[in-house]
């Protein structure tokens, strides 16, 4: 295959409108702001973005295959605190630090294999059973650490989330390349490729042999893992931890993916799209804080991007069907 | 001979309602055995049995002569089962060749897909059933009969050692069921066994080696294609003959009720102008994607119209909605019941008095569930549904009962005009002459009725007139009495 195919063939045949769009308004947050702000095209703003708005990201990467297969995973927000909570207590308690985030990142997927499981063993609706995770972890969270915080970690601990790698810092990399991984599986990948198929049409894949509960319990124990990798990072980069953290990041995680054009209903979504809509979130958040706008402004502008984005997309979802037919 | 695929003595019960009972059912290899029946006669279970989706509560699948149990369609697809459903069951999201391959996407060792290979093969496998659809086309953007074509181009991929078909040409136009009917031929003739659901007696007799019938859930029958005839078969089973409904075709000379002026809507639909009058039922003929239902859902006021009018009793009328055409005495029964016209987990009695809520209704619009209940059990005696219980889960009934209750729904409503839109698709041959019967009847007491149908035959002895749609555009206004099965498919297919 002559090299301009194989590229052909594995960019995306069209590129979705609602997609440029975002990038388009991404890009001119980004240029109003440079021209405000002359503070804001700076590597240290770049950096103040990129570790503000890690843990979301992070999430985001697993809710997006959550959202894909049609379901929803409330309990993120609650599994970044409980996993960081988990492994400070750990090393707090002198377990190695290998050890200590094994087991507490073992512990974050098992908070979503236990989702799915509930889910496909009682027919619930994932909204309500991983809300059930949320508030009980949330309430686990606070008894554990009594609401204080914990902190007394090991330099080889908090490395990983201060430590840079050529000026790039640690969690930067790992976001990179998990994202590089899930957006190649997501789109390439025979496995993740299924989950498309259950978002699409369950009963069809079911029909069609596909084992959905099977994929159902990697997709939400990948989600939940990913809550604990960002829970991790976040003990390692505050050096201390207490259950307040994560607070709504759910709310964020799932704004993002939905800016990223995933459909609720299933079927429709991809990384490249979530990247896009985390990057405008982060932005948007750094330029709210530059600007100075109040805290209480910033979620209603973000619930009314929500709101245009998702109306974008419908109208020109509208518009094609009317030209197709 | 031997059997490639058995079931020996199947039985099963969904809940108190006895399904299938005692089956047995031998299918040949090499050979095309139809299995025909009555809707709710059991051979979508029995299917559904064969392919792993349930299993029997007593008796045995055997494959090759040995029991096995099919825990799940996998099981039985890994065994070389596959199987075409008559409801789609496929991903609108998602690429023709990613519909085709499903869950099989060839890909190298590590899993990951290889798109050109996946998409020269999808292209092929749809070149071999003749169809020449992108395979990177979206399959929701596709048109009825072309998912029909992918569903079929997906059993077809994969080597298939026993081919399940269930109604599958119930939305292919002619020329497609006739490749279809080649690439089965061809796929019989090397060893493949076929097992073809279908009502349309003609296909199953022109195709089929072997028929059994279905009867109540009981094989009352099973024989070589050539020593039945299409009559013996219908009497099988209906368990009774059905008087062939010759129409009555005098057409009341009453004032049209409703008239269509120059409706457009870009390239959907042209310049379409008609007039149906009280008792008269006007017949669409046209090929699927014509334009038929695009027409009906623009006046209905469920999609909009660029330009025309449309006048109700000599007065023109803006519909901008549902609500607006009943509210003006205009009803239209869906093509697609499942999807746009059954409230599938609601009651039957729910169902029957959804468009006429006003008139069940206080005026504080709370249901008077005394009225409610008299109405949807009046209209399941006159309409003869079974089961006669109201409180019945209208998802499930067969296929047949279902069609009544949504013709008993717009009846309810008691419009003046009602458009009905292949009001027999998929239904069996007892419950068709009960929708024939009743369209006529209704027809002499004075409603106007629009016929939209695929089947030739259907139109030809309903209506009084017949308007002949190609390529959005109506073509021809024939006269029933007179105009010939020929002469409509000239103009339908020019």
């Amino acid at each position: 295959m002559p090299p301009r195919e194989r590229l052909r063939a594995w960019l995306p045949r069209r590129v979705p409108v609602p997609l440029v769009g975002l990038a388009v308004t991404l890009l001119v947050l980004i240029a109003a702001m440079t021209i405000a702000f002359p503070e804001f095209a700076t590597f240290a703003n770049g950096q103040v973005i990129a570790t503000g708005f890690m843990p979301e990201a992070l999430m985001s990467l697993g809710m997006t295959a959550v959202i894909v297969s049609g379901g929803i995973d409330l309990s993120v927000g609650a599994v970044l605190p409980f996993t960081a909570i988990l492994a400070g207590l750990m090393l707090h308690a002198g377990v190695s630090v290998p050890l200590a985030i094994g087991t507490a990142l073992i512990c974050s997927a098992v908070v979503g294999l236990l989702n799915a499981a509930l889910s496909s063993a009682l027919r619930v609706h994932p909204f309500i059973v991983t809300l059930a995770t949320m508030l009980v972890l949330k309430g686990v969270n606070l008894v554990v650490t009594g609401g204080a915080p914990v902190s007394g970690f090991p330099t080889g601990f908090t490395m990983l989330g201060q430590g840079t790698l050529g000026g790039v810092p640690a969690p930067l990399i790992v976001f990179t390349v998990l994202a590089t991984v899930f957006g190649v599986a997501l789109r390439h990948h025979r496995f993740w490729q299924q989950v498309y198929l259950i978002g699409g049409n369950p009963r069809a894949a079911q029909l069609a042999g596909v084992p959905v509960d099977r994929i159902l319990l990697v997709v939400y124990a990948v989600c939940a893992l990913m809550a604990g990798v960002a829970g991790v990072l976040v003990a390692a980069a505050y050096g201390s931890v207490s259950a307040g953290f994560g607070q709504n990041s759910e709310l964020k995680v799932i704004t993002a993916v939905v800016l990223g054009g995933a459909n609720l209903n299933g079927g429709t979504g991809s990384i490249g799209g979530t990247l896009l809509g985390v990057l405008l979130l982060a932005v948007l958040y750094d330029a709210f804080t530059m600007t100075g706008v109040s805290t209480y402004w910033q979620d209603v502008v973000s619930g009314a991007m929500v709101l245009g984005s998702v109306l974008a997309a419908e109208l020109l979802n509208r518009r094609r069907l009317l030209t197709a037919s | 001979m031997r059997a490639v695929l058995r079931a020996a003595g199947v039985s099963k019960a969904f809940g108190p309602n006895q399904v299938l009972h005692d089956v047995t059912f031998a299918l040949q290899r090499g050979t095309i055995h139809a299995l025909v029946g009555e809707n709710g006669a059991g051979k979508s279970t029995l299917m559904n049995i064969l392919s792993g989706v349930f299993r029997p509560d007593s008796g045995a699948v055997m494959l090759d002569d040995t029991a096995v149990v099919f825990e799940n369609p996998r099981h039985a697809m890994a065994r070389g089962i596959r199987t075409v459903h008559q409801e789609l069951s496929l991903f609108p999201n998602r690429s023709v060749a990613a519909n085709i391959f499903g869950r099989h996407q060839p890909s190298n060792r590590w899993g990951f897909v290889r798109r050109r290979e996946m998409r020269e093969r999808a292209a092929s496998a749809l070149a071999r059933i003749g169809s020449a659809i992108d395979p990177d086309a979206l399959v929701g953007e596709l048109s009825i009969g072309e998912q029909q074509m992918v569903e079929i181009a997906r059993a077809l991929a994969e080597e298939a050692r026993v081919l399940i078909l269930d109604e599958p040409t119930s939305a292919l136009s002619e020329p497609d069921a006739e490749r279809l009917f080649t690439v089965l031929r061809d796929l019989r003739s090397s060893g493949a066994a076929i097992i073809y659901i279908s009502h349309k007696l003609t296909e199953v007799m022109r195709l089929s080696d072997e028929v059994t019938v279905l009867r109540d859930g009981r094989v009352v029958g099973t024989s070589p294609a050539e020593s039945v005839n299409q009559d013996q078969l219908v009497r099988l089973m209906v368990g009774r003959d059905v008087a062939a409904t010759r129409p009555d075709r005098t057409a009341a000379d009453a004032s049209d009720i409703l008239v269509v002026e120059g409706l457009s809507r870009g390239r959907t639909f042209r310049e379409v102008s008609f007039s149906v009058r009280s008792g008269e039922i006007l017949g669409f003929a046209g090929l699927v994607g014509s334009g038929r239902t695009e027409v009906c859902r623009a006046i209905f006021g469920a999609d909009r119209f660029d330009r025309g009018r449309v006048l109700v009793n000599g007065e023109s009328v803006s519909i901008r909605c549902p609500r607006d055409a009943i509210r003006l005495g205009i009803g239209y029964l869906t093509e697609d019941r499942k999807a746009q016209g059954l409230f599938l987990a609601m009651s039957v009695g729910a169902n029957i008095v959804a468009a006429s809520q006003p008139r069940v209704a206080t005026r504080l619009a709370f249901l008077r569930s005394a009225v409610t209940r008299a109405t949807a059990n009046a209209w399941l005696r006159r309409l003869d549904i079974r089961p006669q219980d109201d409180r019945y889960l209208a998802g499930r009934l067969s296929g047949g009962n279902q069609q009544k209750v949504l013709l008993a729904k717009w009846l309810a409503a008691e419009p003046r005009v009602l458009i009905v839109d292949e009001p027999t698709r998929g239904v069996d041959v007892g419950a068709k002459a009960a929708i024939h019967a009743q369209l006529q009847a209704l027809a002499a007491r004075g409603l106007a009725i629009v016929l939209v149908s695929s089947e030739l035959p259907e139109v030809m002895s309903l209506s009084h007139r017949i308007a002949v749609f190609r390529g959005g555009c109506l073509v021809a206004m024939l006269d029933g009495r007179t105009a010939s099965a020929d002469e409509v498919m000239t103009h339908a297919a020019a």
